[in-house]
This record gives C-alpha cells, sequence and structure tokens, in this order.
C-alpha cells in the first residue's frame, strides 16, 4: 500500500494521469453497466422489435418489416384518434394539476392550526395506488350507486341516472378529474418547497412599496418559483403522457375509443393482438415525442443550474 | 485419555466413513426430494379456503410431488401468462380458457394431452362432447383437460314477473316484451343488464347462437359477419339503442355492474352462469329470483354458449409427468365435487356427477346441464383470444353508441378470427 503510493508519486505526471482515467473508468464499470442492461439494451430491443413483424408469444420467428408498422399504425384511424385523445389527457390533466397545485400550496404555505396534519393528508391521493384510485373513481362515477349522481339528483339537477363513463362526451374529462385528483398533491408539494424556499423579506419589500397580495403573487412568487413550476411541469408533462393505469381500469379506453390514448394502444397491439412489433413501433413514436420534452427539461435544469 | 493402539488405528477408518456419509447424504435427500409442479390458476374468489385444503390433500397423497401454485387475477392472467412463456419462464402447467387455445397452440406452446388421456383410467367419466372444449377440430389432438364450464342461462326476477303477470321469457319475442314492460327509467329500473363492458363477449355469443348466428360453419369457415348474424347482432345492439330496455351504463358496464345492477333492483333480468347463482340468491332471496334457458328466435333450434377453463401443460415443462398426474387428480371425481360445490363452483365435467341428486336438485345446476347439451362454444382460431380480450368490447361499445354498424363490428370481427 505505502509502497504503491510512493510509485504514484515517483511516476511521471502524464502516467499518473493515465492510471486515474483507468481506475476512473473502472469505477464507473458497474454503474455504467447496470445503464447498458436496463436502459440501452430494453430501448434497443425495442427498436429491433418495432422494425421486426413478431409475435409475443413466438418470439423466435421474426420478419424484418422495416417502417411497416410505423406506416400500418398511421393508417389505421384509432391511432389517430389516440393521439388527440393523448395530447388532451396530457395538457389538460398537467395544466389542472398545476393550477390546483399551486392553489393547494399557497394555503398548505400559510400558517395555521393544524398545517403539519394536513399537509398529510394532502398527500394521500399521490400514496395511494393507481388501481385503488381507479375503482374508487369508478364507483363514485357509477350511475346507480355514484356519490355524484347522487348528490345531483338531489340538487335536482339530474332525473334519470347518467352513465359518466359510458358517454363518450363524459368519459375522457372523468378519468381525467380521477388523474388531476391524484397527481395534484405532488405540484402541491414540489410548489410548496419552491414556496418556502422564497425569502420572507421580498414580501415585506413588496408590502412596504404597497403592493397588494396578488402583485406579491405577480412580481415575487411567481417569478421566483418559476424554475419549480417548469420542471414539475415537464417531469409531469413526460409521466402523464405515458400514464395509462387509470384508463386501463376505468374504462379499457372505451366506450369504443373515446378514451382510448397512445400507451393503451401500444399495450393493447402488444398484449391483446400479441403483435408485439406493432407495439413496439407504437410505443416508440410516443418515445420520441417524448425525447423531445427530455431535451427541453435539460436545457431547464441548465438554465435553472447557471441562474443559481 | 485412553490412546491405545486400537483407537488410533480406527480413527482414520472413522473419519472416512464420516467423510462418505456427508458426501453421500445430499445425494439421498436429493433422490427423495419430491418434484415441484408450479401450477398458475386464477380464482372468482381468491379467498376461498377451496382451493389451499385441495393442494394440501394432493401434495399429502402424493409424497413424490410437490404443487406450488400462483394465484393470478383472470384480468391479468393472460398477459401474465404470455409473457412469462414468451421468456420461457412459464409455469408447468396452469388453468386455461378455451378463449385462448387457438392462439397458444398455433404457436406451440401446449403439450398434447391425448397421449396422456388415452392412459388415464377416468377418461370415460368426463362428458363426451367437453373433449372437444380442448382440441382445435373435433378431431384434432387434445391440449386442454376439462374441468369447470359453465353455459349461459337467464336470471329473472320472479317476483317482479308475478306481479306484472309475466311468464319467464322463452323466446326473443317474450324476451323483449317482458324487458320492455319492467323498464322504467323514471324510476331507475330497466329489463335487461346488457354487459358491453368487459367480458360482455360471453353473453353476447350467447344470445347470438340463441338467435341462430354462428361464429364459423360446419367446415371451420369463418360466418360471424353473415347476413343471419348481422341481423341477430343488430336485435342485441336495439335492446340498447332502440328498445332502450338496458340501463344508459350499459356500454360499459361489466360484471360487477350487471350483477350489481340485478342484486339492487334495478334490472329484471341479467345472463350469467351458476357462478353467481350463490351470489344472487343470498342477495335477493330464492323466492325473488328465476332461472330459464337463453331466450331463442327459434324454440326448435335451442342454442346457448359454454366456455371451459380447463386445464393444460406447457410444452417447455421439465416436469411433465408429475404435472399430469396433477392435472388428471383436478379432474377426479372427489376433487372435482369438492370444488364445483365451493364458491368458485362451476359445472363438473363428470357424468357421474352430473347425475347426482346434490346437481340435480340445484335449480341453477340443472338448468345449466340442460343447456349443455346444445350449448356452443368459441372456436379455437388463433384470433378469438384478441377478440374476447379487447376488440369486442371496442367494436360492441362503438356499436352500442351508433359509431359503427352492426355489418361493421361483425365485418371486423371476422377479420380479427380469420387472419392467421
Amino acid at each position: 500500500m505505502a509502497n504503491d503510493a510512493r510509485g504514484a508519486l515517483l511516476r511521471p505526471p502524464a502516467s499518473r494521469a493515465r492510471s486515474d482515467r483507468a481506475l476512473a473508468y473502472l469505477l464507473l464499470a458497474p454503474a455504467c453497466a447496470l445503464l447498458l442492461g436496463l436502459i440501452a439494451y430494453p430501448l434497443l430491443r425495442a427498436v429491433w422489435l418495432s422494425v421486426h413483424d413478431v409475435r409475443l408469444l413466438q418470439l423466435g420467428t421474426a420478419t424484418y418489416v422495416g417502417g411497416a408498422q410505423y406506416l400500418a399504425s398511421w393508417a389505421d384511424p384509432a391511432f389517430w384518434i389516440a393521439v388527440r385523445q393523448t395530447v388532451i389527457w396530457t395538457v389538460g390533466v398537467v395544466g389542472a394539476q398545476l393550477v390546483f397545485g399551486m392553489c393547494g400550496a399557497l394555503l398548505l404555505n400559510k400558517p395555521f392550526r393544524g398545517r403539519a396534519f394536513w399537509r398529510g393528508v394532502a398527500l394521500i391521493p399521490w400514496a395511494s395506488s393507481s388501481v385503488l384510485v381507479a375503482l374508487m373513481w369508478l364507483w363514485l362515477l357509477d350511475s346507480n350507486y355514484g356519490v355524484l349522481n347522487d348528490v345531483l339528483r338531489r340538487l335536482g339537477l339530474l332525473h334519470t341516472a347518467f352513465a359518466w363513463l359510458s358517454e363518450p362526451r363524459t368519459a375522457l374529462p372523468a378519468v381525467m378529474l380521477a388523474a388531476i385528483w391524484q397527481g395534484t398533491p405532488f405540484f402541491a408539494v414540489m410548489l410548496l418547497a419552491g414556496l418556502q424556499a422564497i425569502p420572507e423579506d421580498l414580501y415585506e419589500a413588496a408590502r412596504i412599496d404597497g403592493g397588494n397580495a396578488w402583485a406579491a403573487f405577480r412580481y415575487v412568487t411567481l417569478p421566483l418559483l418559476r424554475p419549480t413550476i417548469l420542471i414539475t411541469t415537464m417531469l409531469r408533462t413526460m409521466w402523464v403522457a405515458n400514464y395509462m393505469d387509470l384508463t386501463f381500469v376505468m374504462t379499457g379506453g372505451g366506450p369504443g375509443v373515446a378514451t382510448l390514448t397512445v400507451p393503451l394502444y401500444a399495450y393493447f397491439a402488444a398484449y391483446k393482438r400479441l403483435a408485439i412489433g406493432a407495439g413496439a413501433a407504437v410505443a416508440m413514436q410516443l418515445a420520441v415525442v417524448l425525447a423531445g420534452a427530455v431535451l427541453i427539461y435539460m436545457r431547464l435544469l441548465g438554465s435553472v443550474e447557471a441562474a443559481e | 485419555m485412553i490412546r491405545s493402539p486400537w483407537v488410533r488405528g480406527i480413527r482414520p477408518a472413522v473419519l472416512c466413513l464420516a467423510l462418505c456419509v456427508l458426501l453421500i447424504a445430499p445425494a439421498f435427500s436429493q433422490a427423495q426430494a419430491p418434484t415441484t409442479v408450479s401450477y398458475w390458476l386464477w380464482l372468482d374468489d381468491p379467498t376461498d379456503p377451496m382451493f389451499p385444503a385441495l393442494i394440501k390433500e394432493f401434495n399429502d397423497s402424493h409424497p413424490g410431488i410437490r404443487v406450488v401454485p400462483q394465484v393470478i387475477p383472470l384480468d391479468q392472467f393472460h398477459d401474465k401468462l404470455v409473457t412469462a412463456i414468451s421468456a420461457g419462464s412459464g409455469p408447468d402447467a396452469s388453468r386455461f380458457k378455451d378463449w385462448w387455445l387457438g392462439e397458444f397452440v398455433q404457436a406451440g406452446a401446449l403439450e398434447p394431452l391425448s397421449p396422456y388421456v388415452a392412459r388415464w383410467s377416468g377418461r370415460n367419466d368426463v362428458i363426451a362432447n367437453l373433449w372437444n372444449t380442448g382440441r382445435i377440430s373435433p378431431t384434432g389432438l387434445i391440449y386442454m383437460m376439462p374441468h369447470q364450464f359453465i353455459t349461459f342461462y337467464l336470471y329473472y326476477r320472479k317476483d317482479w314477473f308475478q306481479q306484472a303477470g309475466l311468464q319467464p321469457p322463452r323466446t326473443f319475442d317474450e324476451f323483449v316484451a317482458a324487458a320492455k314492460r319492467l323498464t322504467d327509467p323514471a324510476h331507475n329500473r330497466y329489463g335487461f343488464g346488457l354487459r358491453g363492458g368487459g367480458g360482455g363477449q360471453d353473453q353476447w355469443l350467447a344470445f347470438m347462437v340463441a338467435g341462430g348466428a354462428r361464429i364459423v360453419d360446419a367446415l371451420g369457415h369463418v360466418v360471424v359477419n353473415s347476413p343471419k348474424a348481422v341481423a341477430v347482432n343488430q336485435w342485441y345492439i336495439d335492446l340498447y339503442r332502440t328498445q332502450k330496455v338496458a340501463p344508459p351504463s350499459a356500454p360499459s358496464d361489466a360484471y360487477a355492474q350487471v350483477l350489481g345492477a340485478f342484486e339492487g333492483g334495478i334490472t329484471a333480468m341479467f345472463a350469467h352462469h351458476v357462478g353467481s347463482s350463490v351470489l344472487v340468491t343470498d342477495k335477493l332471496g330464492a323466492t325473488a329470483v328465476g332461472v330459464v334457458p337463453i331466450p331463442v328466435a327459434d324454440p326448435k333450434a335451442p342454442a346457448t354458449m359454454a366456455t371451459m377453463a380447463g386445464n393444460m401443460m406447457l410444452r417447455g415443462s421439465k416436469n411433465k409427468a408429475a404435472a399430469w398426474t396433477f392435472v388428471s387428480w383436478l379432474t377426479e371425481r372427489q376433487a372435482m365435487d369438492e370444488w364445483s360445490r365451493s364458491r368458485q363452483g362451476q359445472l363438473p365435467v363428470l357424468t357421474s356427477l352430473a347425475a347426482s341428486p346434490s346437481y340435480q336438485n340445484n335449480v341453477f345446476f340443472k338448468t345449466s346441464f340442460d343447456e349443455a347439451k346444445y350449448a356452443i362454444t368459441w372456436p379455437g382460431l388463433p384470433g378469438v383470444g384478441y377478440v374476447s380480450a379487447q376488440l369486442w368490447q371496442q367494436l360492441m361499445q362503438q356499436a352500442l353508441l351508433g359509431q359503427i354498424s352492426s355489418q361493421q363490428m361483425l365485418d371486423r370481427i371476422a377479420t380479427a378470427l380469420a387472419s392467421k
């Protein structure tokens, strides 16, 4: 050991740098192997699957078909319906989660009795399993036994049972409502952390300058919270776009194709039609679009770090 | 300490012996270790103590075999099995639905059971035509061991029918007339619990074949989009669209919703099988619940649908002999009786059990057995798995909402069924 250290000191600097680099690569190797195995291999495999006609029960027999499966997805009207609905789903759910999350964060940031308790309670939707959330909303929205219909009936707004999840116009908004409910606490907690990092003296300065609550929010809270808002929104956009648990359990993409989204479309192709190649082709397209979101996210992250 | 030359002389021999024992012992214990058979299944009620008791009974009575079961919900069963087999890590044997037979046989994933069945002493007790539920064609190899089957019948509210002076329906016309009579949306009452959501394809097929439509003809050609089938399908769609005898939630209603609506006094009739008879009678009382065969278009040509939950062995299994011992044991009289009488209870596939008073005196079992004589199953086509798992639901919902016609719906089903 001591000899080694002496040896290293005695070696010329170039050789020491080389051996340091070698050691660095050696130490990085396990992490790289893990990344290659867990991220690069599945990704490359998905690319390979997307250009081969391969069925799930017969993975051994694959025929190279080039971009045919991509073209086939574009020729299916249901795919474009799924694309449109994925955009509505993602923008609607993330947008509403941001607005409600902001309201929640502002409320939880105010000092009041039992604040710690309510901060904990607010996390329950986020901590609940997706299937549980889906089943809960399924029964809340049930046309016969659901709380929503019962309240509307008592208020005299509804006279016969209304089936929220069986009606194409209301099915997607109904599932989105469940997703908004589930994901809002995440925004609230992230934004709350951002809010708590804003120095109180800035608000004091705003008050001294004669600013009201709105002005304080507009000129102090919002600009300082901007990095948190942007990064949380980007992260949620990526998660929500390929999130299909609620839709799968609550409607199975239905009625008809009224709540079909791209990840669900890919899942049906791969696991119900057993055409895993076709499923991979659809999943790859979603991955490319989301990779765009990742790039924006990384640039944002870079600009935030530069600002700090 | 005694250190005689004799003791010193024997010491190496004792050490050698001890070493030999240490080396040989694991080999002995390996030779006596039972063969482990992994078995996958779904249970309609996973809390039912019947199944763990049955496994214990088998393992205790077969010291050379140890069955290790894994219970997976039916909703995820197909996905999990497909993934495991594709990855080469499936079980030795598994519970299986006739819906999936075509695609799994086409993929060469199942072990043909015909040679095993030929040597099995219990084979003559199995209701003869039920072997066909495990075959792709009536003369082909058997891939699935019959175990528990169901035929679809119609539950009706006896008390409501009596109050309205109605007879339980035997024909399509009587069925529609009764359903219309008992529909009163203002009081949230509907004649028929139509199942447009998950799993609704079996109920639909029961009415399709009862109306005279067929999925395939005698030669095995897909005829699900024939003019006759299109007309019967239109009749079924119209129960919701024009006759309006089904609740507004019908397009998305799955089992929980149609059962809940019948139990909750919202619907007067719904089609299901013996699997729900205990639940329904416990909830509403035996006097309020009646059962009749699925109404038919032509009383001279009765038909309904049957579906089999059997057992298969995977071709890749290394423990086929032990797996067969277990799979065949499940279809033997005592195990079959225990299963059929449990909360999972469906129809036993054995002639001797079907004829026994405990099944013949139960109106739900009896009606089901009576229907079994003319019941029709899904054909053994590879596309049935896709149609039953997803496509039917999507298309039926679109048809119920008026987005596609009966013909368009059946054309797409025909294409999926006919594709290789």
